[in-house]
């Protein structure tokens, strides 16, 4: 599943990880973030997340909230007891529970945002949180 | 919405659907045999959880309205506040039966006909009245007269996050008037921080938002120290509940679009109860809407990213106060700061890393976010100045002064070598100015105002000097230091004047946005010409013209300038011209408000005017077409039907009127069908030259405006005569009738004479003719 390293301008593309359990958003997320040249990988749970970046880690990660065998959060908090690089987490809700955005926090994420994300806002936190310049 | 890839997300969307389907019906009947598996509930929650937040990616409402009540159902169950029964199984497998042929017509048509619409309605109904049925079991009606407190409507709770803080009166008010079929929706408004800039008067309008029934105003954002709060930026959003149809809302909020978030209320919402508070605070992140615009001609990824940007910094913010110590605390902190790292890249702060690093360090060694909050909050005005689209720097620029005082108090020792540095260079560049409180210079203009009366009572003493007392001498000299005196007092109150007097581009610097973006939100072309920006003006009538301007430049742009469709077709260039013109003019500031846009049908608003009953048939007839457009600033013709029409802000051209007759000006209009119009106000150049002869009259002070007192005479009760009714007293050998004050304010009181028995008469002109109330003391204090 794990892309080769997409050459952008002569210039490495980023690697996100998409954590989520439905392959439809997964493709839907993978579609935005592909479209502005960024190098994607899904992974389906969070302990499958944990491999992925355990093996090269990621230079974001978009995670969904309610999935089977390791959360959201659960997979949030491992990860930022790893000792690699760490790097900034966005956090996916369909619409947000009770005390959902802060136990996103809590857990470990850098940002929150509520399905159906709009491809702009993904976007516009993806370049930010990838310290691309503001445009 | 741009969807990416469409028809295979579509495809990918349909066989998962089938996949779930398939997996969820196999498990509700597991779930028949083992009802208390919990890894079977677990997985049934997330299967429905999932289908409903795919089917949230497509417009299928009918669909996502099924799966959510199935969602909201299973998270009972899941949750223990519900056992698993027979019944429910069968309701949710008729449910899903349903959302699986929905998935296959979506196959074969591509959409869902609208005929299934009321059996998603009944579904997802008998599905929630499960719920609600439970935990009593009795068939309590669905109604709920007793308040609902669940899981499940505490989740409906997040999308209409703080419904729980409506007064439970007005909540049941409102549902039994959605049970008399009224929709009520919930709006959400968060006005951009700079929309004062932009001539928005957010309080204002959510104030008159159509059929309002409840309110309140919140922080957007936690509300930083008095000192560092940037009274220039809106920070404060809005929640209302109304009655009103939701076209209303939208063509309503139309110049806000991005701004406002409507949801149409479930009558069922309403009847929730004490929802808990943190229920309300974790829950007003979306942004999706609500996006900060800005001046700049940006693009929409542009203007998001500036959102996103003032979000994730909120956010860093937030997760530095935590404070918790999980095991991943010092992870948590690393993250954190590899995004500041990343922002102030964005940014293009260069040196940030370095002290990021550093904060970063300490916050390590401290196992606290302190210190990168520290850095944080330090550095949130470099991010903020990048928000600030770049027109505005001449204003910051006037600004600096308050600004360099306000973030003094936070600015960080780092600094400080800079703002030294800077120091020097402020000597030698540019005016140099020094910021004053109003009041002090108010202060100034009071007692300037009584110097320039209480000098005039220094002829009057010179005349007695000499009638009285016979010294001619001092009189003579009394007289000379009078007119020196005079001659300062003049400069003085002109100098004074002159502080207070602004440059109309302080009113003028919000229309480039205000045009921009009004325009781009009407889907027209137009060019903003501004001219004169830098004629001065008193404080007071520059500030005062803000809003009557704004007003007319919305209704240029909503009902003056056509499309460019319409302007191609009538033969006009595409962008429509809008041109705001100050000169002064003598003692005038004229301001003209010109657009080439299709101007006013004079036969339209003199039909209007004579509907509103505001002119007669036979005016109807006489009148020419000039004085026809005029009517427009009649009060009787901004009747709520014409408002709307005429402008987007609730408010007629009456009210233009009016602001401008308040400053003492006047505004007429002219407009030729076709061919655009122009609105010229003109307005004297200072409020204080407007001065108020104070009148006491039976203990209460009555104001006089000085225009329209020739003079003041004291008469001596000998000199008055009686002739019929009415007294009279011969001035320069004019007879002057005199009005008794209190006779003409209806003040039962006589009136009394001063201490040497004379009456003061002041004289005021009507249609040419002297006439004079009389028979009041006359304060000194003249300034308005």
């Amino acid at each position: 599943m794990m892309d080769g390293p997409v050459v952008n301008e002569g210039v490495i593309a980023k690697r996100i990880l998409i954590v989520d359990d439905a392959a439809t958003v997964r493709m839907y997320h993978r579609g935005i973030l592909e479209s502005a040249g960024y190098a994607v990988d899904e992974a389906m749970n969070g302990i499958e997340a944990l491999e992925k970046t355990l093996e090269a880690p990621f230079d974001l990660y978009v995670v969904d909230v309610n999935m089977p065998k390791l959360n959201g959060y659960g997979f949030l908090s491992e990860l930022r007891q790893q000792e690699i690089p760490q790097q900034p987490a966005i956090m996916v809700s369909t619409e947000a529970a009770p005390g959902d955005e802060a136990a996103a926090y809590r857990a470990g994420a850098n940002g929150y945002l509520i399905k159906p994300v709009q491809p702009t806002q993904l976007l516009a936190y993806t370049r930010l949180m990838l310290g691309e310049a503001i445009r | 919405m741009n969807r990416l890839p469409k028809n295979p997300l579509l495809d990918q969307f349909l066989s998962e659907s089938h996949e779930l389907l398939e997996g969820i019906g196999q498990k509700l009947m597991e779930l028949e045999d083992s009802p208390n598996d919990r890894r079977v509930i677990d997985d049934l929650f997330r299967s429905v959880h999932t289908l409903k937040g795919n089917s949230g990616l497509f417009t299928f409402p009918e669909m996502t309205r099924v799966l959510h009540a199935g969602e909201d159902l299973l998270g009972k169950v899941r949750n223990g506040e519900m056992t698993f029964s027979r019944e429910l199984a069968d309701r949710l497998l008729d449910a899903m039966d349903f959302v699986g042929l929905l998935s296959n017509e979506i196959e074969s048509t591509g959409c869902i006909d609208a005929s299934h619409a009321a059996d998603s309605a009944r579904l997802a109904e008998s599905l929630r009245a499960l719920m609600a049925d439970f935990p009593d079991s009795a068939k309590s009606s669905p109604a709920g007269s007793t308040p609902v407190t669940t899981k499940s409507t505490a989740e409906a709770l997040t999308q209409i996050p703080s419904l729980t803080e409506v007064p439970e009166a007005l909540r049941i008010e409102a549902f039994r008037r959605s049970g008399d079929g009224e929709k009520f929706h919930w709006i959400a408004y968060q006005p951009v921080p700079e929309c004062f800039f932009q001539g928005e008067d957010p309080f204002h309008r959510a104030r008159q938002t159509p059929g309002l029934v409840w309110g309140s105003v919140l922080p957007s954002e936690p509300l930083p120290p008095l000192a560092e709060l940037d009274t220039y930026r809106c920070s404060l959003k809005f929640h209302l509940l109304t009655a009103a149809f939701h076209e209303e809302l939208v063509e309503y909020f139309r110049y806000v679009p991005d701004q406002v978030k409507i949801v149409a209320v479930d009558p069922l919402w309403l009847t929730i109860s004490g929802g808990k508070p943190e229920n309300i605070s974790e829950t007003n992140s979306d942004s999706e809407n609500i996006t900060p615009s800005s001046l700049e001609e940006r693009s929409p990824e542009s203007i998001e990213e500036s959102g996103a940007l003032t979000r994730l910094l909120a956010v860093q913010q937030q997760i530095l106060t935590l404070d918790d110590h999980p095991a991943w605390h010092s992870g948590r902190l690393k993250a954190v700061s590899a995004v500041l790292k990343n922002l102030a890249h964005a940014v293009d702060d260069a040196d940030a890393e370095g002290q990021i690093e550093d904060s970063l360090a300490a916050a390590l060694a401290a196992a606290s976010g302190l210190p990168l909050l520290e850095w944080l909050n330090a550095h949130q005005s470099q991010f903020n100045s990048k928000l600030v689209p770049q027109s505005y720097e001449n204003v910051n620029q006037a600004n600096t002064e308050e600004e360099a005082a306000a973030s003094s108090t936070g600015k960080p020792a780092a600094d400080d070598g800079i703002k030294f540095g800077r120091r020097a260079e402020d000597n030698q560049t540019g005016p140099r100015s020094l910021k004053v409180d109003q009041a002090k210079i108010d202060r100034l203009m009071n007692l300037i105002g009584e110097l320039v009366v209480e000098k005039n009572a220094l002829p009057y003493l010179a005349q007695r000097a000499e009638a009285q007392y016979g010294v001619r001498e001092l009189s003579r000299e009394i007289k000379g230091q009078y007119s020196v005196i005079n001659r300062i007092a003049d400069e003085m109150q002109d100098a004074i004047m002159q502080v207070r007097m602004m440059a109309v581009s302080t009113v003028f610097q919000r229309f480039p946005r205000l045009v921009r973006d009004t325009s781009r939100k009407l889907g027209k072309e137009v060019q903003l010409v501004l001219e004169g920006e830098q004629t001065e003006a008193d404080k007071n009538i520059i500030e005062a013209l803000a809003d009557p301007l704004i007003h007319i430049v919305r209704n240029s742009l909503d009902h003056g300038l056509e499309t460019p469709d319409v302007r191609r077709a009538n033969g006009k260039p595409e962008t429509g011209t809008l041109a705001i013109r100050a000169a002064q003019q003598a003692d005038r500031v004229v301001i003209e408000i010109v657009d080439d846009g299709k101007g006013i049908d004079p036969a339209v608003i003199k039909r209007k005017a004579y509907e509103k009953g505001l002119i007669d048939e036979a005016a109807l007839e006489r009148m020419d077409d000039r004085s026809a457009v005029n009517l427009i600033f009649a009060a009787g013709l901004s009747t709520a039907a014409v408002v709307s029409d005429l402008s987007g802000r609730g408010v007629g051209m009456d009210v233009v009127r009016t602001a401008v007759e308040k400053l003492n000006g006047s505004v007429i209009v002219e407009s030729e069908l076709g061919k655009g119009t122009s609105i010229r106000i003109s307005l004297p150049l200072s409020m204080a030259v407007t001065q108020v002869m104070v009148i006491e009259s039976d203990g209460q002070l009555f104001g006089v405006p000085m225009d329209h007192v020739i003079e003041t005479v004291r008469v001596p009760r000998h000199s008055i005569h009686r002739i019929k009714q009415s007294m009279t007293a011969v001035l320069r050998g004019r007879v002057v009738p005199l009005k008794a004050l209190n006779g003409l304010l209806g003040i039962p009181a006589q009136h009394t004479a001063n201490a040497d028995d004379g009456t003061i008469c002041t004289a005021g002109s009507s249609g040419g003719r002297s006439t004079g109330p009389t028979g009041g003391r006359i304060q000194r204090n003249p300034w308005r």
